[in-house]
């Protein structure tokens, strides 16, 4: 079940949790064994604290949900003085996701974690508007992409993962320019945008009025791209996008995927992570399948 | 607090699309103004669990009830699920309602299903001399109050329409009881609460309100169920987001900002 993706990043198992869905990690130790799971990927951590967006920052849509959470965290500091010391004494992997609205707080944050033993692996997450330029997202355009991932590649020498948003024309183009910026890894999809209007008050259900999708309602969205983006880049994918169960993991990997992201599930089952571990072992063994490196990308098509 | 499957023990109509529903769920130190979460499909259609008040602990921690009305996909689920059916339970959650020091100087209040919370301080606390206010829309949705009356604690209630009791809302039977000395409790919708919060300002009284919020896991990590709260100097620029989930969802009213609920 091991994976190596590469960067000095080996996981015992291709299970991830997906940022945003899983708190610093240690709020899921009274539900799961942490140490059963490939590794977690924390809240998205910003140079300052930030307190996030007004209520209501969430609703539920059909198979799926909206958040505007508005990417509320405890700031880099905190995390590594009074988060990261208490995962120390599990083995699985901690993947500290990071993010700036601007480049030199992307490569803020990035530094202040990289002398962290605890963290094994940094996840750019690109997604956020680029204040600097005016508020054009570096996730949707794939030169500001590069320069973000350029940057941080220069400050880090732990595995840098970089977190693609679905919300582009061409999802080849921007996880082509962040492998040749110096990706170790391409993790997709970030939520999509999406809209809810209360017809009773004609208003829209969340303050922020827009959030993004997740859940199950995405995956066919996140395996397509997670497929595409395979076709065109030779480093790991790590397929994000509504996954529950096994068998939804394994379409990621069956279709490109190295390792998976399991995000909303979370929420739903706190032990979901554990349970798509053991459905992918069920499968291989039922299978026959030697490695699960054998089954990335083994579609027939 | 963990997450395990409960039997359904019983799942009863009240009236008026009110629910009674028991479970076979085994727990320890559950205390009022704890809730529970519950996972009414095992599909994703509706995805989310449900937040429900725990109502009462059944024969010494064997079993949970829940008081629950139908509003939405579900609890529409939920009120179709029989005797035997098997259900997710996450809990005990939240930080529940403070043990009292002066009982007798306790006013409950209620608003429709947000009674769930009372039942057990009431049982409690009659013999003390506490009190019950009771918001309805009309004399039929009354049959809710049985258990809470049957304590022999005081009830008053007033009803939209004046079928029962006063006429009106039931702020206006907390002005006529609250004094300078009374500990409010209350428990029902947003705007309820904000009113309930309001009087008992004026009165000069202490005022604890348990909250709803938007949430999708119940255990502080989705960051859904924020509620803006003034920090610890109560000054203007001094606030905060707390989780209602985690942080409450019983809160001090006054550390509450009330214009910026959502």
């Amino acid at each position: 079940m091991s994976v190596n993706l590469g960067g000095g990043l080996r996981l015992s198992n291709p299970v991830l949790t997906a940022s945003g869905t899983f708190g610093y990690g240690i709020e899921f130790a009274p539900f799961m064994k942490l140490n059963a799971i490939g590794g977690i990927l924390t809240k998205g951590l910003s140079l300052l604290p930030r307190e996030g967006n007004p209520a209501p920052r969430i609703v539920e849509t059909p198979s799926g949900m909206l958040n505007s959470i508005g990417l509320a965290n405890v700031g880099v500091d905190a995390f590594i003085n009074e988060k990261l010391p208490k995962l120390k004494k599990y083995k699985t992997k901690v993947i500290a996701n990071i993010f700036g609205e601007t480049i030199s707080e992307y490569t803020k944050v990035a530094r202040k974690l990289e002398s962290e033993k605890g963290v094994h692996a940094l996840e750019v997450n690109i997604s956020c508007p680029n204040v600097k330029k005016g508020g054009i997202g570096f996730g949707t355009d794939p030169r500001e992409a590069a320069k973000v991932v350029r940057a941080v590649r220069k400050v880090t020498k732990k595995h840098m993962m970089v977190k693609l948003s679905p919300n582009v024309t061409d999802i080849k183009l921007m996880a082509k320019a962040v492998e040749r910026a110096g990706a170790d890894s391409i993790s997709l999809i970030n939520t999509i945008p999406g809209m809810v209007v209360d017809v009773n008050k004609r208003r829209p259900m969340l303050a922020m009025k827009m959030g993004g999708l997740s859940g199950p309602a995405i995956k066919p969205i996140a395996v397509r791209m997670v497929y595409e983006v395979s076709k065109v880049v030779s480093v790991p994918i790590i397929g994000i996008g509504g996954i529950m169960t096994a068998r939804d993991a394994l379409e990621f990997i069956i279709a490109g995927a190295s390792a998976v992201q399991v995000g909303t599930a979370n929420f739903v089952t706190p032990d979901a992570s554990v349970k798509v571990v053991r459905g992918i072992e069920d499968y291989l063994m039922e299978e026959k399948i030697g490695s699960i490196k054998k089954l990335t990308g083994s579609i027939i098509d | 607090m963990k997450n395990a499957s409960a039997t359904i023990l019983y799942n009863k109509p009240l009236t008026s699309g009110y629910y009674k529903l028991g479970l076979g769920w085994k727990n320890k130190g559950v205390r009022p103004g704890h809730f529970v979460m519950l996972r009414v499909s095992g599909g994703s259609d509706p995805l989310l669990r449900r937040a429900l008040g725990v109502y009462d602990v059944l024969r010494r921690g064997q079993g949970i009830e829940l008081i629950y009305k139908v509003v939405g996909k579900g609890t529409t689920i939920l009120s179709n699920m029989e005797k035997g059916e098997c259900l997710d339970v996450l809990g005990p959650l939240g930080n529940g309602f403070k043990k009292l020091k002066t009982p007798e100087k306790l006013i409950m209040v209620a608003g429709g299903v947000g009674l769930a919370p009372f039942f057990m301080l009431a049982k409690e606390h009659a013999k003390h001399g506490a009190k019950f206010l009771m918001g309805l829309r009309t004399k039929a949705e009354a049959k809710i109050l049985g258990d809470i009356k049957a304590t022999g604690i005081k009830v008053l209630c007033s009803t939209d329409d004046g079928t029962l009791g006063t006429r009106g809302f039931v702020t206006d039977l907390l002005k006529k009881e609250v004094k300078k000395d009374s500990i409010v409790y209350a428990c029902g919708p947003m705007g309820m609460l904000k009113s309930v919060a309001m009087v008992a300002k004026e009165a000069g009284a202490c005022c604890y309100v348990s909250l709803e919020g938007a949430m999708a896991c119940g255990i502080g990590v989705c960051l859904g169920c924020a509620v803006k709260t003034y920090g610890a100097s109560h000054k203007p620029g001094d606030t905060t987001y707390n989780m209602v989930c985690t942080d409450g969802p019983v809160f001090n009213s006054e550390d509450i900002l009330w214009d910026e609920l959502g």
